[in-house]
């Protein structure tokens, strides 16, 4: 059963990206896009013409992909948290590889962007497991999954958490790495058909990967976990339309010096 | 394949460029994006990269320093690809016509498959373009298209390297 729900992580993924896209054209008041866009997408760039730049460049956005995929499957699985976070830097350094081996600025720019992002939100996402190791005793997710109250005790934690995951799904203020409007995408620049599939595809377990943490915060009960992401989803998705993107480095400054000075405060008044 | 080609219509991204423009279509184009007209219900993205994009939206008269960029970007997408000429000055010139900095229309340099009349074009009938710009997207094949004008050679013109075709104005409509 498990192993039906990892093949169907992409699809999953993407239903929440399509259902996120209707959810801000509504809070927009615009009927936006059915909710199957992204796979219509999906569907229309295996249609397309595939410029490939060089044979690395491409195949790294498929090792990106399944590294990726390969990390979702941990999670299902219930494998170590911390051996899921450092699986996830893999396939994050497999893109930022990719950004790099072409000669395209605004693909360095964001390869640049995706390094600081990482910066950023990589000690936050540790905290949070030995946050939640510190309750449970165990980094194990299948243990993690078996008791209770995280939230009681690692509120500041799971603010910490909040602020990152803007970050991970590429929503203001933290779209750095993406912004459209002036590096055009970042490392997605020089993809196209085929390839560019998979960067997309990699996008929607982004999702499922940062949603996956902040359903841990639910604990042994399943109504809590869910009830968190949809509060985390909706919230995440308002202050997207709300707000403005901050440059790259107020985003480092942000994150390290109010998100981590709440994870060290509530780390800290765990353990005293 | 035949069974992704249906789908060509329901998501086409867009690439919007601007070769001159009085900014007014541009305008009228971001307007048709936004929230009160809503192109993003037919599945339409802004990529702003011509690698992904479906449909290239130009609007403007050709003016000189944009006429490579233009090109480019054509080349640059991968077919099968749909040109919208947005507004009068994209098909005949429009009010910058016969001037000495101006291309009279995109058509001198890349196919174009819809145009859209207006000064400046009106979203509904942007819309409208666009809609059928997806009829025509989804009739057509793989096969590569070309500019009729290409910039990428070197000729070199009173002893000094210059772009192929850049030192000279094309050839008028023959009749003007």
């Amino acid at each position: 059963m498990i192993w039906v729900w990892i093949a169907l992580a992409p699809i999953l993924g993407g239903l929440v990206y399509g259902g996120e896209r209707v959810l801000r054209a509504r809070m927009q008041r615009r009927q936006g896009p059915p909710l199957l866009q992204p796979f219509y997408d999906m569907f229309k760039l295996l249609d397309k013409r595939t410029l490939i730049v060089h044979a690395p460049h491409a195949l790294l956005a498929v090792a990106h992909f399944f590294v990726l995929w390969f990390t979702i499957a941990a999670i299902f699985l219930g494998w170590n948290l911390l051996y899921i976070i450092f699986l996830h830097l893999f396939a994050q350094l497999l893109l930022i590889v990719a950004g790099y081996s072409v000669r395209s600025v605004y693909s360095h720019i964001g390869s640049n962007r995706e390094l600081l992002m990482v910066v950023a939100y990589e000690p936050i996402l540790i905290l949070v497991a030995v946050g939640l190791y510190l309750v449970s005793g165990s980094f194990e997710i299948s243990q993690i999954l078996k008791m209770d109250g995280y939230l009681t005790q690692l509120p500041l934690l799971f603010a910490a958490l909040l602020m990152i995951v803007p970050i991970k799904v590429k929503k203001s203020p933290f779209d750095v790495g993406e912004a459209h409007q002036e590096i055009v995408g970042g490392v997605e620049i020089e993809y196209s058909g085929v390839f560019y599939e998979f960067l997309y595809m990699s996008r929607f377990l982004e999702y499922i990967f940062i949603y996956s943490f902040v359903y841990l915060f639910g604990g042994e009960s399943h109504w809590l976990g869910a009830v968190l992401v949809a509060g985390v989803f909706l919230l995440v998705n308002l202050v997207d339309n709300a707000t403005a993107r901050v440059r790259p480095a107020q985003m480092v400054k942000i994150i390290y010096t109010v998100a981590m000075a709440l994870a060290v405060l509530n780390l800290a008044g765990v353990l005293l | 394949m035949k069974f992704f080609t249906s789908f060509r219509k329901k998501s086409p991204w867009v690439l919007h460029y601007n070769a001159g423009s009085c900014n007014g279509c541009d305008i009228e184009i971001l307007a048709a994006l936004g929230p009160k007209f809503d192109l993003e219900r037919f599945g339409v993205i802004n990529t702003g990269n011509p690698k992904q994009s479906d449909i290239f939206l130009v609007t403007g008269p050709v003016t000189y320093r944009s006429r490579e960029r233009l090109v480019e970007l054509y080349s640059q997408i991968p077919e099968p690809k749909v040109v919208v000429a947005v507004g009068s000055c994209t098909a005949t010139g429009g009010v910058f016509r016969g001037m000495y900095n101006v291309e009279d229309g995109i058509d001198r340099y890349i196919p174009v498959d819809v145009y859209v009349p207006g000064c400046a074009a009106s979203p509904q009938l942007i819309i409208d373009a666009l809609v059928k710009g997806l009829e025509v997207l989804e009739a057509k094949s793989k096969e590569i298209e070309k500019p009729f004008k290409l910039f990428g050679a070197i000729e070199t013109i009173h002893n000094k390297l210059s772009r192929l075709g850049m030192a000279k104005k094309v050839e008028p409509h023959a009749k003007d």
